[in-house]
């Protein structure tokens, strides 16, 4: 076999990468896919959003936003160490941002969504940078408190700000037609997936350039990267940063999605979802967040619903919070690696056990 | 010695300023201002009961158990629904109620135990997950009791209920309940109670140690890992005390474990991480400014929501301009 090192550079790419981009062509042909085993159009039935293509679709979408959400969580917590109880302020907060700039301007739906996206980024940004700025000098655990209380903050006044309707909030019918998730959800899912895989080779990146390595040295020890001399509060702020401009465009796809802005989007749920999402997929890897979204949030679609076992009906759906609760303890104790993880060290286990038997056999 | 001083000075500027804030605002009606300073108080002792467990276990193990405020809920609930429970209805009133906190408090204690020996304790080597875990746990606690009791909350009805809890009293023209007197005079004697166990008693003296250096302690030969355990016990059992002397006034919904857990935090940082003094009289301290702002904001601005957010304002505002808090070591 040839070496790696000789291969041509799109060999190369396409040797490390060959899972992810089978399961990118499995996402892009799979609304026709479900098409054609169902013969639902993947366009909907009639020019209405009806079928098992159309239907899969929307719960897909929701998978890419959280992910989303989740990659941009894994960034600080799972690749910098610090850890946030307030990622749903960002997710919310875009969301709100981009509703009231397209419900309240008159700026028409297209320039609405260009100019509320980039305001919701901006402020998103700018509140993650601030909140770090105050309390990350600190111990670690304040950041964890500070991002909590304002989070928490945040969730009470919003729900109850007259201006937004308290907690009902308001519909969103000022979106470009494109985006348009009843007509054109082919077309949405398509725009979150590339959203997906931008993120993904984003962090990716940012990952293997010298600012990720020095944002792995600060998980790994902090103290130690002080004292080789960099500034790890500046880098810190950089992830966190970047962080909450993410969370704040995940929040931005989910509104337009759901064509309606709510408190809800701000609640503990969308702080406990990514963090859950991380550690079962696997803190501080690339794939964990992807594995882990989709992992939960397609089981809670297949689980969420009456179960008739004998003669007894167990409503799992209703519990599913709960069972999702235990999970996540059982995993932070017993596989902390999360499902990347510990299968990456199962099979560095079983091939340190193989090896000894091949070298005997060539010998 | 200058730095306490200070810190004394500043705290009694504070408070003056606080009830003196509010004396202007209630216009010279005494009883309002009364019913204010009273609810004040009452939130304080809450908070404080809340407040304590969080404090001691942080300064001796270094773990901020988000998991306090849902202890705070079990303890209610607990209370609550043994006291209306059908079975014991043959019980007189006036002993199903404390026997209902002692069954609160019981079982807050035992889930504490359950929590560090079980769930804490593989995890001394990786704090950040510790930190996680409690978090993970409060939500479990949450949807557990939702799973029990479900959504909808509960309101202590007054009909059927004990002699204090029925009382009331008159100050400055007014009826005050005499059930939140009762509390905040739980709270004071509890304050003192622990105070002396910490300050008089053997294991008071080997907490404190901890809480200075649990290395140190570890190395003379005393069973730190032990200490750990009683004290997130007495901590999360002092938390559903709380609650369940709370629920005969507060009842028992399932907001409640935020709407304790972030005032006490508040309080914990105000009073400085790990100070025991300092999270008594923060205690009262965020009390009282809650309840001077709810005051304010039902009264004036007509928004109740600022009550709601005090804690957090007040949060942002001592991370801000005293994070050390009042009587914490420079924390760095």
């Amino acid at each position: 076999m040839q070496s790696i090192q000789t291969l041509p550079r799109w060999r190369r790419v396409l040797q490390s990468n060959w899972l992810y981009l089978a399961v990118l062509v499995f996402l892009i042909v799979f609304p026709h896919l479900v098409g054609w085993i169902t013969g639902d159009s993947p366009f909907g039935v009639g020019g209405r959003p009806r079928g098992q293509s159309v239907f899969w679709q929307s719960v897909f979408i929701e998978v890419f936003i959280l992910t989303i959400l989740t990659m941009s969580y894994n960034l600080i917590f799972g690749f910098t160490g610090v850890i946030s109880f307030g990622h749903a302020l960002f997710f919310g907060l875009g969301g709100y941002i981009l509703g009231l700039v397209l419900q309240m301007t008159d700026l028409g739906p297209e320039i609405g969504l260009v100019v509320g996206g980039v305001i919701g980024v901006i402020v998103c940004g700018l509140l993650g940078f601030l909140m770090g700025l105050v309390s990350l000098r600190l111990r670690g655990v304040y950041f964890a408190i500070f991002t909590l209380a304002i989070a928490e903050m945040f969730f009470i006044y919003i729900g109850r700000w007259p201006l937004t309707n308290a907690e009902d909030g308001f519909a969103l019918n000022n979106i470009p037609e494109l985006l348009n998730s009843t007509r054109n959800r082919l077309t949405y899912y398509y725009v979150a997936l590339v959203l997906v895989i931008l993120t993904f080779l984003f962090i990716r990146r940012l990952i293997n350039s010298p600012t990720g390595k020095v944002l792995l040295a600060i998980r790994e020890n902090e103290n130690r990267a002080q004292a080789i001399g960099y500034n790890t509060l500046t880098f810190k702020l950089v992830a966190i940063t970047l962080a909450g401009m993410m969370a704040a465009g995940a929040g931005m796809l989910h509104v337009i999605l759901n064509k309606k802005v709510g408190p809800e989007t701000l609640g503990l749920t969308y702080t406990v979802d990514p963090l859950l999402m991380t550690i079962i997929g696997g803190v501080g890897t690339h794939a964990g967040p992807i594995i882990g979204t989709a992992g939960l949030h397609l089981s809670e679609r297949v689980f969420n619903r009456e179960f008739i076992i004998g003669s007894t009906t167990i409503n799992i759906g209703q519990n599913w919070s709960l069972i999702l609760g235990i999970v996540f303890i059982v995993v932070v104790l017993v596989f902390p690696q999360g499902v990347v993880g510990t299968w990456a060290r199962w099979r560095q286990r079983r091939r340190a056990a193989r090896a000894p038997t091949e070298s005997g056999r060539s010998g | 010695m200058q730095r306490t001083r200070g810190t004394y000075m500043l705290i009694l500027t504070l408070t003056a300023g606080l009830l003196v804030f509010s004396f202007v605002t209630s216009a010279g009606d005494l009883g309002s201002f009364g019913t204010t300073l009273l609810s004040g108080l009452f939130l304080g002792a809450l908070y404080f009961l809340v407040a304590s467990g969080l404090s001691i276990i942080f300064g001796l193990m270094d773990i901020l158990n988000f998991a306090q405020g849902a202890y705070f809920m079990i303890g209610a609930y607990v209370t609550y629904s043994l006291f209306h429970m059908d079975a014991l209805k043959g019980i007189d009133v006036n002993l199903r109620f404390p026997l209902g906190v002692l069954a609160g408090t019981i079982i807050g204690g035992l889930l504490g135990a359950v929590l560090e020996r079980g769930l804490l304790r593989p995890l001394y080597a990786r704090p950040i997950f510790q930190l996680v875990l409690t978090f993970g746990v409060a939500i479990v606690f949450g949807e557990a009791l939702k799973a029990i009791w479900g959504t909808e909350g509960y309101g202590w009805s007054t009909v059927t209920s004990f002699g204090i809890h029925q009382s009331q009293f008159e100050i400055f023209g007014r009826q005050f309940g005499s059930y939140r007197l009762f509390v905040v005079a739980v709270g004071v004697a509890l304050i003192v109670l622990i105070g002396l166990l910490l300050q008089r008693t053997r294991i008071g003296i080997i907490i404190r140690a901890g809480v200075e250096d649990s290395e140190m302690v570890e190395a003379l030969g005393i069973n730190v890992r032990a200490v750990f355990t009683m004290v997130f016990t007495l901590g999360c059992a002092v938390a559903a005390f709380g609650g369940a002397i709370a629920a005969p006034f507060l009842g028992a919904n399932l907001g409640m474990g935020n709407a304790f857990l972030l005032p006490a935090i508040a309080v914990v940082v105000l009073g400085g991480l790990g100070s025991y003094m300092g999270t008594a009289v923060g205690s009262f301290m965020v009390g009282l400014a809650v309840a001077v702002v709810a005051r304010f904001a039902s009264e004036f601005l007509n928004q109740t929501v600022w009550a709601s957010i005090t804690p957090m304002l007040l949060l942002i505002l001592i991370l801000l301009l005293r994070p050390s808090g009042l009587f914490g070591k420079e924390s760095r």
